[in-house]
């Protein structure tokens, strides 16, 4: 026992003094920021392609990449392909990529990746004006139809800016007949921008589709589809759908026209997905370490090495060992009880998706109800596989309901309920119902609160940006994090709500 | 307030979750023979095996198709037990007391069906009950008629015994009786009540029941504390011979008295609970203690004790006597 002891504590000090060690070398050597800075904000846009190529026949992708023009400054930009070429020409302000190769089989994938900044003091750089254009020709009915909606906006409208406004009403009312004869059934943004198009080219004025992605986090983007028309000074930009007059300033066009992001040859089921992701101060550090000093080994075997999707994945599982760290305390060192050991990590999870207000609300309006099934299921004597089958099914049609009416009533945070774990809920309903039979109410309320205490508690450190950032740059704290676990391992005192359960025994 | 409390109970030897896991739990219990004490067929098999007593096995009840041969087991029987054979705390046991026209009559008088016997054993086959929720074994045995001694004090139910065996030497033992809350079953967590045992005389002391000390039976309203149990150097042997039977060196060793058959095992845990501290007003921790600092005399000695002497060198110790004067304080290294 004793040797186990001295091993014990021996691992529990190697384990300790190596991630102070690392943290410290990271800290005090490359000089990596202990918090994330507030000052510049940089934005990775990494544009993944995929497709299968066709055997026997050369592959060439044309594919859309940003103009350099914009608002934004491009700190660095890279194409990742294997046995490629690339080339990047430019036309009617627009950037396109071309990969080409003579032969590939099986899954191909291509990287494009971005990193941009706020541009700050050169002048802005105005697009140029458009062309005078001539109407797109129509035929018969549709010529009638577009007639007959161009009159009354005409009507209704003042100049240029006025009547792209009135258009895009129209276009949007798909009860009317003619509205729908022109759109000749796709209800699609782009289907809209067609049509609008069609009536503004009828009126003469120029339109452009603009292509442009929210400099937001967010993992697989698509682009959102706006107008643009020029009014003899300036570009007027629109929401095809909403009407919406002016584009929002986080949005970076990304491509102008009517074409597809990606034009493939030789490859079929391709498929594009943009990531967005949002660093501040560090990421510019880092980039410069990373191209100026390549000696950093260290920084390279970062997680900020991976892929920025899967960077995203990782800030969320790097903190679960925090999440079970709470758990640990609240079991071993305060005695608090909770349903099963991890459960409460995982609900922590899914208030990820929900916010803790709206966790907490669905988890207990979802639990009762099942709860209640559960009762009533007891009664008709089931075995446990074909009642736990019911209870989850159930489960999936109260997420459902819940989810339906939310968004009928317009609150979109209760559609992310669809992703709170099912299993777990059923498993959660099922184990409190057993606790409820054989513990009693009390108990089991007990257990429930414990569990989503412990859930909450445990989401809220999970989700610091601060302690985010922290262990996501600093992973060896990690280390630390194992060897108080160790300890508590050994840990033989007593629980808090031990003093109160023997308090019977501490006089004498 | 909260260290004070602490170091009180440090100070009285009282044993935590923690300490219990950790220093005897962990240490004693080898991981693999688990299933000898989680498996009530196994632990039944061992110790018939060693001839130690437990109560009569009618059969047992694999899959759900051997459902058809539940009627030949019971055929001779009219009264019975049916266990999952992996089953904590008590839960999933059903008593069947009588049959009443083809039905079954539980022992708290609740008639039940075949059928719903059916379900029940199906449950149970399930996993419902059992430790880890995977497929378990229905045992269905003897039903043990409590010795009338328990008639005053105990509410339906068969009161039990649990002694807490460190390496075989009985360390402390606590009488369990059902009261009306806990259903007829003798689980302190379902409101039975725990009455400490002397050591070394078999007479009850005082109880615990909720967590708070008491003295009367609260249905019965007779007192708890007094009573000699008949036969008390029997059960005291009996549970430090598990110590040979099991291989797990801190157990709880659950035993019955039977009208007409004495002493018998029910089971092991291998898990005891910490209640039977209140109920014995001592701590765990410094009877634990004593044991471990004779153990390692003996070993530097060369010697092994049967379990004849290991339970003589607890009533020594741990009787009465001992007991009533002030525990000397011992060391603890985790407060230290």
């Amino acid at each position: 026992m004793h040797s186990i002891n001295l091993h014990l504590k021996i691992l529990i000090a190697v384990l300790v003094s190596l991630g102070v060690l690392i943290t410290g070398y990271q800290i005090y050597f490359l000089d990596i920021p202990v918090t994330e800075d507030e000052t510049d904000d940089i934005w990775s846009l990494d544009a993944k392609v995929e497709f299968r190529a066709t055997p026997g026949t050369p592959i060439k992708a044309q594919f859309y990449i940003p103009p350099l023009n914009q608002d934004y400054v491009s700190l660095n930009e890279s194409f990742i392909s294997n046995n490629y070429g690339v080339s990047v020409n430019s036309q009617n302000g627009n950037r396109r990529v071309t990969w080409s190769s003579r032969r590939a089989s099986g899954t191909q994938t291509l990287y494009y990746r971005l990193v941009l900044t706020q541009r700050y003091s050169e002048e802005q750089l105005a697009a140029a004006p458009p062309p005078p254009r001539q109407p797109i020709p129509l035929e018969g009915p549709e010529q009638i139809a577009a007639d007959a909606l161009i009159n009354p906006i005409r009507q209704h409208s003042a100049d240029i800016e006025t009547f792209i406004s009135e258009t895009i009403r129209r276009v949007n009312d798909i009860t009317d007949d003619n509205v729908k004869l022109l759109l000749n059934g796709g209800t699609s943004a782009m289907d809209k921008a067609r049509v609008i198009d069609l009536l503004l080219s009828n009126a003469r004025i120029p339109l452009e589709m603009v292509h442009t992605i929210r400099l937001e986090n967010t993992e697989a983007q698509s682009p959102e589809l706006w107008l643009r028309s020029y009014n003899g000074e300036r570009w007027l930009y629109f929401h095809p759908e909403t009407g919406q007059q002016g584009m929002p300033d986080n949005r970076l066009v990304w491509w102008t026209g009517p074409e597809p992001l990606l034009a493939m040859e030789g490859g079929r089921q391709s498929s594009v997905s943009l990531t967005v992701t949002n660093s501040e101060m560090n990421a510019l550090r880092l980039a410069k370490l990373t191209t100026e000093n390549r000696a950093s080994a260290l920084l390279d075997y970062s997680l900020y090495g991976l892929p920025l999707q899967a960077q995203r994945v990782y800030q969320v599982m790097i903190m679960i060992p925090i999440g079970v760290l709470v758990i640990l305390i609240l079991r071993n060192l305060i005695g608090m009880q909770t349903l099963g050991t991890f459960t409460p990590v995982l609900i922590a999870l899914a208030f990820r998706e929900t916010e803790v207000g709206w966790g907490i609300a669905l988890f207990t309006l979802i639990t009762a109800l099942g709860l209640s099934l559960r009762s009533y299921l007891e009664h008709l004597k089931l075995q446990m596989l074909p009642r736990l089958s019911v209870v989850l099914t159930f489960v999936v049609l109260v997420i459902a309901a819940i989810s339906l009416f939310s968004h009928k009533l317009g609150m979109e945070k209760a559609l992310a309920v669809s992703l709170f774990p099912m299993v777990i809920l059923t498993m959660t309903i099922e184990r409190l119902s057993i606790t409820w039979e054989e513990r009693g109410g009390i108990q089991s309320l007990k257990t429930a609160l414990g569990t989503l205490i412990a859930a909450t508690l445990a989401h809220l450190l999970m989700t610091i940006p601060e302690l985010t950032y922290f262990v996501f740059t600093f992973p060896a704290v990690l280390l630390i994090l194992v060897g108080f676990m160790l300890a508590m391992g050994r840990y033989r005192g007593y629980r808090l709500t031990e003093l109160m359960r023997f308090k019977a025994l501490t006089k004498g | 307030m909260f260290w004070k409390t602490w170091k009180a109970l440090a100070a009285n030897g009282v044993m935590g979750i923690n300490r219990r896991n950790a220093d005897y739990v962990l240490k004693y219990n080898k991981r693999h023979l688990y299933p000898v004490v989680d498996d009530k067929i196994l632990t039944k098999e061992r110790a018939m095996a060693a001839g130690i007593h437990v109560p009569e096995m009618y059969g047992v009840i694999e899959t759900e198709k051997d459902f058809d041969t539940f009627d030949g087991i019971v055929a001779n029987y009219r009264d019975f037990v049916i266990k999952p054979a992996q089953g904590a705390g008590g839960d999933g046991i059903i008593v069947i007391a009588d049959r009443f026209e083809g039905m079954f009559k539980t022992v708290s008088g609740k008639i039940i069906s075949r059928d719903e016997i059916g379900h029940h054993i199906s449950s149970i086959l399930s996993g419902l009950y059992s430790l880890g929720g995977h497929r378990d074994r229905v045992l269905i045995e003897y039903r043990v008629t409590p010795d009338q001694i328990f008639k005053s004090i105990s509410y339906e139910g068969v009161p039990d015994i649990r002694i807490i065996c460190l390496m075989g030497y009985p360390v402390m033992a606590m009488l369990r009786l059902p009261t009306r809350q806990s259903g007829g079953k003798a689980n302190l967590h379902q409101g039975a009540i725990g009455v400490g045992v002397d050591l070394a005389s078999g007479v009850t002391l005082k109880g615990t029941w909720l967590n708070k000390i008491i003295s009367k039976h609260p249905d019965t309203t007779n007192p708890v504390d007094g009573v000699q149990l008949p036969d008390w150097n029997g059960f005291m042997n009996l549970a430090a011979s598990c110590y040979e039977l099991s291989g797990l060196g801190y157990i709880g060793v659950d035993l019955v008295l039977d009208q007409d058959q004495g002493p018998l095992i029910l089971e092991l845990n291998a898990r005891p609970g910490l209640n039977i501290q209140i109920a014995n007003d001592a701590g765990l921790t410094a009877r634990c203690h004593k044991v471990e600092h004779h153990l390692a005399e003996l070993k530097k000695a060369g010697k092994t004790e049967t379990a004849e002497e290991r339970v003589a060198f607890s009533q020594l110790h741990f009787g009465m006597p001992t007991s009533a004067e002030p525990s000397e304080p011992q060391p603890d290294p985790a407060t230290a």
